[in-house]
């Protein structure tokens, strides 16, 4: 008889399973390829409740961190919320004009286009770029912040003269920008701001959501669905990452600042910004909570979650339970427009033409705001089905 | 309770005369029997703590959702069991699902919308051949090529989600498929039907394991593969079934997942899955060193990890506090497994 039992473990294999398995508890760090403007985020580092409250002259603290220093009171275009100067100019760091004619610039995403955000937000740089006759390199760093700043410099190497990008995160992309700043190369980031990174001084203007103001117009929109009155579960977003924390912030806040005692906040559970686990963790919160008649999903893709859960449960439909989410995605609107969902508030991934329009006045022009916060749409049941026939809701 | 519980035979040990010890395997003693059926214990003491504390956990509807919930977990530990019994392991399991859930997608959806418009029949057949093809390619790589199975079926977890998102075109697809909701909602006997799969499944691993010859070549190449080469076994056609039944089973769980989201989400079906499937197994009982298959003790202890998650979520104890609780409860049961080794 053959002695088939191994007398002992090998070390090597014990020690790397033990590190995977080890690795199984950090499931919510998982949503860096797919969470629509979300994973590393790079908001400024003030924490969000105190920054968007502590405001110093009118200017967030958030906004102070990324550069702007006073509210600017000039009319501002379309698609924007707010702009903060100083205004800043190319020159000012040494960088001459750009004949988008002839000369390149470079579009560097930051996460795969496997979500509707992220192919939103290429698309609506390559179709501006399109418009215009401009020649755009393109880069996607697939979430990988070392990958980001090879992409940029690789680009800035090939001639380009300009780089819009989309941070990965606040702090590992200084390798790209100091490169840039001494090639004399335009750097504008959009869709979140760089912590420590002042528009104007280490890089050109930047553009941006407000995530905050997001959770406070979903508390605003929650509030008018249920009338004041619900038991509420909220669905976070992955954890230890800015832009739940900021949409959390922001929609706990407004309940307290409208007063809302009414909306009884009896279940939060992180659902990683993911469609699979905004089901699980629905169906577990309806039998827990079977009170609950009310959920708010820091993105659509949890919110389309939870309304899959409710109708096998047989819940589906705002009489039975409100959901307020926040994107602006087709799949989110369109269960507006089917009675599933009360509201979504969006977060606009088209910062084409915005970017595209501050670069140009950043070096050619008479210079751009140092920070730009963008206007994010709201959709409900008046303007859903509108918002899809247009497709405004991307 | 141990038909389906089965472990290489070893040389003949003293044995303990008394019959009811050795019902309850209680022959190498307690440390022994902690190791092998602590699982068991701890799922009573967590249903035990659900029945008091848990709000509804008692109910029809409750038990049925996690029944529902379950099956995925279970299929794909079941193939993790068989994987590491040979002294491996399958890192891709969570790709393979991915991909089955992709090629799903792509053969349901209407030619119209870039699909095949096959019938869902063919679409979940093709569904398990491509996870079987996967598995078997992940086999041939660890048995033929000599690759390490952490690193060879590393690439393929890598790989393959990549290989998900090229068929799907990257982005989540959305499926319309009214037997999706038999699948979901169906049951017999009260049980749903995914259920039964995994039962069922459950069942025929541990007849292969436990009666067919294969299973024993498979235990043996795990309990020492140069010794399986020179008995004349045929260790690389093995090694290849082993990974590709993974796989199989994989690409059922993958199905499974597509029906219940209503949707073929490449860049996130079955995320990290292998990582559950591994721990289900190390608490089940299993030696990560191979040459050992717990069914019933794997079955066990994805059940365990299913229901300790919904107890945390139900308990909205908060993300980092469920992490810690699960982290211990992986570390505990790894220490287990060291014991062994010191012994």
């Amino acid at each position: 008889m053959v002695h088939f039992r191994k007398s002992s473990l090998s070390a090597a294999a014990l020690s790397a399973s033990a590190l995977l398995l080890m690795a199984a508890c950090s499931t919510g760090q998982t949503a860096g390829s797919g969470a629509p403007a979300s994973s590393a985020a790079a908001e400024p580092s003030a924490s969000v409740s105190q920054s968007l409250g502590a405001d110093q002259n009118g200017v967030p603290a958030a906004i102070t961190a990324a550069g702007g220093t006073e509210k600017l009171t000039t009319a501002v275009p379309e698609g924007v919320a707010a702009e903060y100067g100083p205004i800043c100019k190319g020159s000012d760091l040494g960088i001459g004009k750009i004949d988008f004619t002839t000369d390149t610039i470079g579009w560097a995403q930051s996460e795969k286009e496997a979500n509707p955000f992220r192919i939103a937000s290429t698309k609506s740089q390559v179709d501006a770029a399109k418009a215009k006759g401009w020649k755009l390199l393109t880069t996607n760093a697939q979430s990988n912040v070392q990958q980001e700043n090879s992409d940029i410099k690789g680009m800035i190497d090939k001639g380009a003269k300009a780089i819009i990008f989309s941070p990965i995160n606040s702090t590992g992309l200084g390798d790209a920008i100091s490169y840039a700043k001494e090639k004399k190369v335009a750097m504008i980031p959009v869709d979140r701001n760089i912590t420590g990174v002042k528009g104007c001084e280490t890089v050109g203007p930047q553009l941006g959501s407000d995530f905050v103001e997001q959770g406070r117009r979903a508390a605003d929109a929650m509030i008018k669905a249920t009338g004041g009155n619900a038991k509420l579960a909220i669905l976070l977003g992955a954890s230890g990452v800015n832009v739940t924390d900021d949409r959390t912030a922001g929609f706990l806040d407004q309940l307290k600042a409208k007063n809302a005692t009414g909306i009884e906040v009896v279940f939060q559970q992180t659902a990683d910004f993911t469609r699979e686990k905004g089901k699980s963790v629905t169906e577990t919160l309806l039998r827990a909570h079977p009170d609950v008649n009310a959920i708010y999903a820091e993105n659509d893709e949890m919110g389309l979650g939870a309304l899959a859960a409710l109708d096998d449960a047989g819940k589906a439909g705002t009489d039975s339970v409100h959901i307020v989410s926040i994107d602006g995605t087709k799949g989110a609107v369109q269960a507006i427009v089917e009675g599933n969902f009360d509201a979504v508030i969006e977060s606009n991934p088209a910062y084409g033409p915005s970017a595209q329009a501050a670069l140009d006045a950043y070096v050619n022009g008479d210079g751009a705001p140092a920070v730009t916060i963008t206007t994010d749409n709201q959709y409900d049941l008046s303007n859903a089905q509108q918002a899809l026939d247009s497709g405004a809701a991307y | 309770m141990s038909a389906a519980t089965t472990t290489a035979p070893t040389t003949p040990e003293p044995r303990e005369p008394s019959a009811l010890k050795a019902r309850l395997g209680l022959t190498n003693g307690w440390a022994a029997w902690l190791r092998a059926r602590g699982v068991y214990l701890a799922l009573i003491v967590l249903v035990a703590y659900n029945a008091f504390f848990t709000f509804n956990f008692l109910t029809l509807a409750t038990i049925q959702l996690l029944f529902a919930q379950l099956p995925p977990v279970i299929i794909v530990s079941l193939g993790m069991a068989l994987v590491i019994g040979t002294g491996g392991v399958d890192l891709s399991v969570g790709a393979i699902m991915a991909i089955a859930s992709a090629v799903l997608a792509r053969f349901v959806l209407a030619p119209g919308d870039g699909g095949l418009g096959a019938s869902i029949g063919v679409a979940m057949l093709f569904a398990v051949v491509a996870g079987v093809l996967v598995g078997a390619f992940n086999g041939t790589v660890v048995a033929v090529a000599r690759v390490q199975p952490i690193v060879a079926t590393l690439g393929m977890l890598v790989a393959g989600r990549g290989i998900a998102l090229v068929i799907t075109g990257g982005a989540l697809i959305e499926l319309f498929v009214p037997f999706f909701r038999t699948v979901r909602l169906g049951k017999l006997l009260g049980v749903p039907y995914v259920m039964w799969v995994a039962a069922i499944l459950a069942v025929a691993a541990a007849v292969l394991v436990r009666r067919s010859a294969f299973g024993y070549r498979l235990l043996a190449i795990g309990g020492n593969r140069r010794a399986s080469v020179l008995a004349g076994l045929p260790v690389q056609r093995t090694l290849i079934t082993v990974y590709a039944i993974s796989g199989g089973l994989a690409a059922v769980a993958g199905v499974i997942a597509t029906a219940r989201l209503r949707a073929s989400d490449p860049s996130f079906t079955g995320l990290l899955i292998e990582l559950t499937a591994i721990t289900a197994v190390v608490v089940g009982g299993g030696a990560l060193a191979g040459g050992q298959v717990r069914i019933l003790g794997t079955v066990v202890g994805a059940v365990f990890i299913q229901l300790l998650e919904t107890t945390l979520v139900s308990h909205n104890v908060p993300d980092s506090g469920a992490r810690i609780v699960e982290a211990l409860i992986i570390i505990a049961a790894i220490y287990v497994q060291r014991s062994r080794s010191s012994s």
